[in-house]
């Protein structure tokens, strides 16, 4: 019991943090703000540029390593163990395993770097940059919170937030496969070039599927910047209930969830590393290097969470007591509460693809293709295909929540409705298949 | 539990892949649940563990040890008389049946005393020992055991692993009603019956390289010794 009321006094106790954090944050943006308009420059430049720091370095960059952690204690949790929990600190707490995030960077920072003799010099050296940046840069046009008023500036939570939003995303989680590719070949070894290949095949194929499923929300929503898409998922459609993309694109989250697992290259995509039959594209790397190419993983983890919840799952909208806080609270405070609600989100949506993670045993190849070609983009084609009609037919967007609402009935009834397997049956079955193979 | 998997195709909702995943998903977000939010049972018998909250089975292995059974043969010990000294009367008995010829025994004479004997050296390689228990069986004097319930500790050389008597004598004495000592009083006068029962280090519980140390104790000089004697390399 003590346990019990303890975690949940852990959970109350992050989210209060997050507020605060980002409380502090928009207050920093808001000076810098004030700081630019002072030097004759447009505020946004200021706030730009301080939440290039806060949100990219601080958030992003803490979110992805304590993810490492969580790989740890929440798989542990998962699998019925107890996790990483030797280090103790002052000899008494292991703090959740926190500490190891420390050890980890020590031991990757004064790791021994070996190089290949066969290299291609410049490359082996280029590709785990080209593997981080690009994902590190996708988070620049998340709108972490609402535009709010503080200290006579209108500030943003947002580094950048370019028309294009959906598509800078696309174009950049595009390029990512550069690094990997480039890792796997620069290293001249037969292992990393398999990964390497096998790392290109996957995120082409999937990369169809996922510019498919945005398409729908493109559609419901009539913009591809993200902060407009994070306002309109604000927006009643069914009475109290918002425009939230999940409810709208059901089968649009599927299928962008998916593939954009399949992106991150984790299990069960991880055939582009998977270390039990060729280690990987990262093979030849060793330090500091290979924590980049790691921690890029990780990053993008956090990245897609990011893009779902932003898409998907209202963005900044809080969701519950919006109206009333947004009334009632200083301008400041509901800007911290809705960036806190989207970092929840974001932490939620890690979680839930660490839980997939374990759940899932690694795909085959043929699998993984199968699941791309054969399942996921013809969803997203009829996806696009009714998103469209619903949207011609009714522009205030009533069919189409109506449409998801069905959607999520019709994939709760299928997941509940379990035939009772009956073995014989089954056994018969598939004897007589077998029989007829021969 | 492990149950029958049977091999049947898999129908139509099962080809979907997603219905039975969003169902596994429900699986092990209710085994996060339980294990991250209710606390573990402790209890270093895992099978009686109640693990209807927490489900977490590992074992907290220096902190937590499992019960060993009944009739475990744990770490060798030389047994004490009630005065501190071994029982052992040196009479190679052991040495001799010993597989493995791992126990080394020099006897020395007991002062005063026309027929008794005692080990002035009792050396078990415990990294040669097979466990068979062979010399415990036999020993005519019960004088050395394996009950105590113990692994012989990790450490970092070889030559840790090599008990000698100051290291094997322990644990509680233990008379029978025709040994002669309980006859005849013991030959210790009460200062040195007292150095020795001090000198016996009581069971441990936490087997750890420093603990097990007897100051004192140095395999190099035992080599040097067994060197001066030109034991070496035969
Ligand atoms: S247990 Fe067996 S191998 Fe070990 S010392 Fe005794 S007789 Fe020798
Ligand atoms: S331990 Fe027992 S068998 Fe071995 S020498 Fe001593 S008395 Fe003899």
């Amino acid at each position: 019991m003590k346990r019990f009321v303890g975690m949940w006094l852990v959970i109350g106790a992050v989210l209060v943090g997050l507020v605060g954090l980002f409380a502090a944050f928009y207050a920093l943006a808001a000076l810098a703000a004030k700081g630019a308009v002072a030097l004759g420059f447009p505020g946004f430049f200021g706030s730009s540029i301080v939440n290039a720091v806060t949100l990219m370095a601080v958030t992003l960059m803490t979110l992805a390593a304590l993810l490492t952690v969580a790989e740890r204690k929440w798989s542990a949790a998962m699998q019925d163990r107890i996790g990483a929990n030797r280090i103790l600190v002052l000899g008494k707490f292991p703090l959740g395993g926190v500490p190891y995030l420390l050890a980890d960077a020590l031991k990757m920072l004064t790791k021994e770097s070996i190089y290949p003799a066969a290299r291609s010099k410049f490359l082996f050296e280029l590709a785990p940059v080209l593997a981080f940046s690009p994902t590190f840069a996708l988070f620049a046009v998340i709108p972490v919170g609402p535009e709010i008023r503080a200290m006579g500036q209108t500030v943003g939570m947002w580094v950048a937030n370019p028309d294009a939003g959906l598509l800078w995303i696309f174009a950049l989680a595009g390029l990512s496969v550069y690094g990997t590719t480039l890792a796997g070949w620069a290293s001249n070894s037969r292992v990393g070039m398999l990964g390497a290949v096998r790392a290109s095949a996957q995120m082409i194929s999937y990369e169809v599927s996922l510019g498919l499923s945005l398409v729908g929300v493109m559609i419901a929503y009539r913009t591809v910047n993200l902060q407009a898409m994070a306002i309109a998922q604000g927006a009643d459609v069914l009475g109290p209930v918002p425009a939230l993309g999940i409810l709208l694109q059901p089968l649009g989250f599927l299928v962008f969830f998916t593939s954009s697992f399949a992106e991150t290259k984790r299990a069960p995509f991880d055939l582009p590393e998977g270390e039990s039959e060729i280690v990987g594209y990262f093979l030849e790397y060793s330090g500091m290097k290979f924590g980049l190419l790691f921690l890029a993983e990780f990053v993008e983890v956090v990245i897609l969470a990011a893009v779902t919840a932003a898409v998907f799952l209202g963005g900044w909208h809080p969701v519950f007591f919006e109206g009333w806080m947004k009334a009632n609270l200083d301008p400041l405070l509901f800007g911290a509460i809705c960036a806190a609600a989207f970092l929840a989100k974001v932490i939620l949506l890690t979680w839930l693809q660490l839980i997939i993670r374990w759940l899932l045993p690694r795909f085959r190849y043929d699998q993984i293709q199968g699941l791309c070609w054969k399942l996921l983009l013809p969803g997203a084609l009829v996806n696009v295909f009714v998103t469209g009609a619903a949207v011609l037919v009714d522009p205030s967007l009533q069919v189409l929540a109506w449409i998801g609402v069905a959607e999520i009935v019709a994939i709760f009834g299928i997941t509940l409705a379990v035939s009772k397997p009956q073995a014989a049956h089954g056994d018969a079955h598939g004897h007589a298949a077998h029989a007829a193979g021969h | 539990m492990p149950y029958q998997i049977d091999n049947r195709p898999a129908d139509t909702r099962e080809s979907l892949y997603f219905p039975e995943i969003f169902r596994a998903i429900g699986l092990v977000v209710k085994t996060f649940w339980r294990n991250a939010f209710f606390s573990r049972d402790g209890n270093t018998d895992i099978l009686e563990r109640n693990r209807v909250r927490n489900r977490v089975t590992t074992l907290q292995y220096p902190e937590e040890k499992a019960p060993y059974p009944a009739g475990y043969r744990g770490l060798h010990r030389l047994v004490p008389r009630p005065d501190g000294s071994p029982r052992c009367v040196a009479c190679y008995m052991c040495a001799t049946a010993c597989p493995a010829q791992c126990i080394y025994i020099e006897a020395a004479e007991v002062e005063g005393d026309p027929i008794e004997k005692y080990p002035a050296k009792f050396v078990i390689d415990e990294l040669r020992c097979v466990v068979c228990g062979f010399c415990v069986e036999a020993c005519p004097k019960d004088a050395i055991r394996m009950d105590t319930g113990e692994h012989p500790a990790p450490t970092y050389t070889r030559e840790g692993q090599i008990y000698d008597e100051k290291r094997l004598l322990r644990g509680p004495p233990v008379s029978y009603e025709k040994d002669p000592w309980l006859v005849r009083p013991s030959k210790l006068t009460d200062a040195a019956q007292k150095a020795n029962r001090a000198a016996a280090r009581p069971f441990g519980t936490l087997g750890t390289d420093e603990y097990s140390q007897t100051p004192g104790f140095s395999v190099r000089e035992l080599a040097a010794e067994a060197k001066a004697r030109g034991e070496v390399g035969k």
